[in-house]
């Protein structure tokens, strides 16, 4: 029995030291992109935050930003694109600004809409729901991110309770460990009805332009 | 053995040598292909991922799968990339670490087999990331990998480190009792 120990022990630690490194390999790290909205909408706001109206312009006719509220009009306050191009014309920053926090509150409102349609849906299991909730989760957060600072200097309230709603689906999705509580796909769309509900009465509020009195 | 004879440097078998320069040349094939078929290669690596939506999770809104399609295509590239660059580098150290076996290690059995690990695991070891990277849109990000760690990266790595390792305490060894 002794006469086994020594080999096996060896043989352990031969194993160990080669099967160990020989499995953490490289692969490679992904960092997430630019889509072409996000692009254009940061090509036209550095534009604008330099005062370059006329390249601001420009860019949004031309790019991404201009054809994608063409696309989701049926879901957007009445004349979004229309005005946008006009505060871009007249060199109005602020409102360029107000009508893309807009746009962009839409479109991260509409995924968390869709979302909670897709988890309400039966059929799927609950790992794929989890699945599924990250992944729109995501892109929810990478439209909303744009605009929460314009948010947050509007109507604080609003960003607060998108970020909050935000934490809370993120606690539902993430893999158990240690002492959490597994994801949990159903308690999700809690949420997700949340950061949809604050952001319609968000963009109700601010589909009105202020009247500003000079 | 006299002293001129033990200070040269021997040359490893030619089988080896063949394995690793064949290992370089599918390296500089590879990277010539990933660049003049780049194109081509996305245009098959995405369709194939978008005609099996479950295996990557795509949930049919743009805004969420383009995420999804962009990360599976990155590491796909990267796979290719991965691919050239270490069978480039495999090739050269299957050159460098069997010409010090052949070399050092006295033991005609021992030296046969550090020199047939170091080979078959040095040339194995790279095809992993080409079985990775075409793997990826049937399969996957993580069972790819998964496949691909078992079917190649694990076994032909531990072959490698193994030998290595042997090797190193081999010439440790000559150098307490030479």
């Amino acid at each position: 029995m002794t006469r086994l120990l020594a080999p096996t022990i060896l043989a352990a630690i031969i194993l160990a030291t080669t099967i160990t490194p020989a499995a953490a390999h490289h692969v490679g790290a992904y960092v997430p992109k630019d889509n072409a909205v996000t692009t254009n909408f940061k090509q036209v706001k550095f534009s604008v935050q330099a005062k370059k109206f006329d390249v601001a312009l420009r860019l949004f006719d031309a790019g991404a930003l201009r054809a994608e509220m063409h696309a989701h009009a049926a879901t957007l306050p009445a004349g979004l694109e229309a005005g946008t191009r006009v505060a871009l014309q007249t060199g109005d920053g602020p409102e360029v600004e107000r009508r893309l926090m807009v746009f962009f509150a839409a479109l991260a409102r509409d995924l968390a809409l869709e979302a909670d349609r897709r988890l309400a849906a039966a059929g799927a299991t609950a790992e794929t729901r989890v699945a599924t909730g990250r992944k729109f989760l995501e892109a929810i957060w990478r439209y909303y991110n744009l605009v929460d600072f314009a948010v947050a200097m509007r109507d604080n309230k609003t960003s607060v309770a998108v970020r909050l709603a935000f934490d809370e689906a993120e606690t539902y999705v993430k893999p158990a460990t240690g002492g959490a509580a597994p994801a949990d796909p159903a308690r999700l769309r809690q949420p997700l009805q949340r950061i949809a509900q604050v952001l319609s009465t968000l963009i109700e509020a601010s589909s009105t332009p202020p009247r500003r009195d000079s | 053995m006299t002293e001129a004879e033990s200070a040269a440097w021997r040359v490893p078998p030619r089988w080896a040598l063949l394995v690793a320069v064949l290992s370089i040349v599918t390296a500089e094939v590879g990277g010539a292909s990933m660049a003049r078929f780049k194109v081509e290669l996305t245009r098959w690596a995405r369709d194939a991922m978008l005609a099996r939506p479950a295996v990557h999770g795509l949930v049919g809104v743009r805004d969420v799968d383009e995420r999804i399609l962009d990360e599976a295509l990155v590491k796909f590239d990267a796979g290719l990339r991965l691919f050239h660059m270490h069978a480039e580098g495999m090739g050269l150290v299957i050159i460098a670490t069997t010409m010090v076996a052949a070399t050092v290690v006295r033991a005609g059995a021992v030296r046969r087999t550090i020199i047939a690990l170091l080979t078959t695991g040095g040339a194995g070891y790279p095809v992993g990331y080409l079985v990775w990277s075409i793997l990826i849109p049937s399969y996957g990000l993580e069972r790819a990998k998964t496949i691909a760690e078992w079917l190649v990266w694990i076994p032909f790595g531990s072959a490698t480190i193994l030998a290595l390792w042997w090797l190193a305490g081999l010439i440790a060894l000559r150098l307490i009792r030479p």
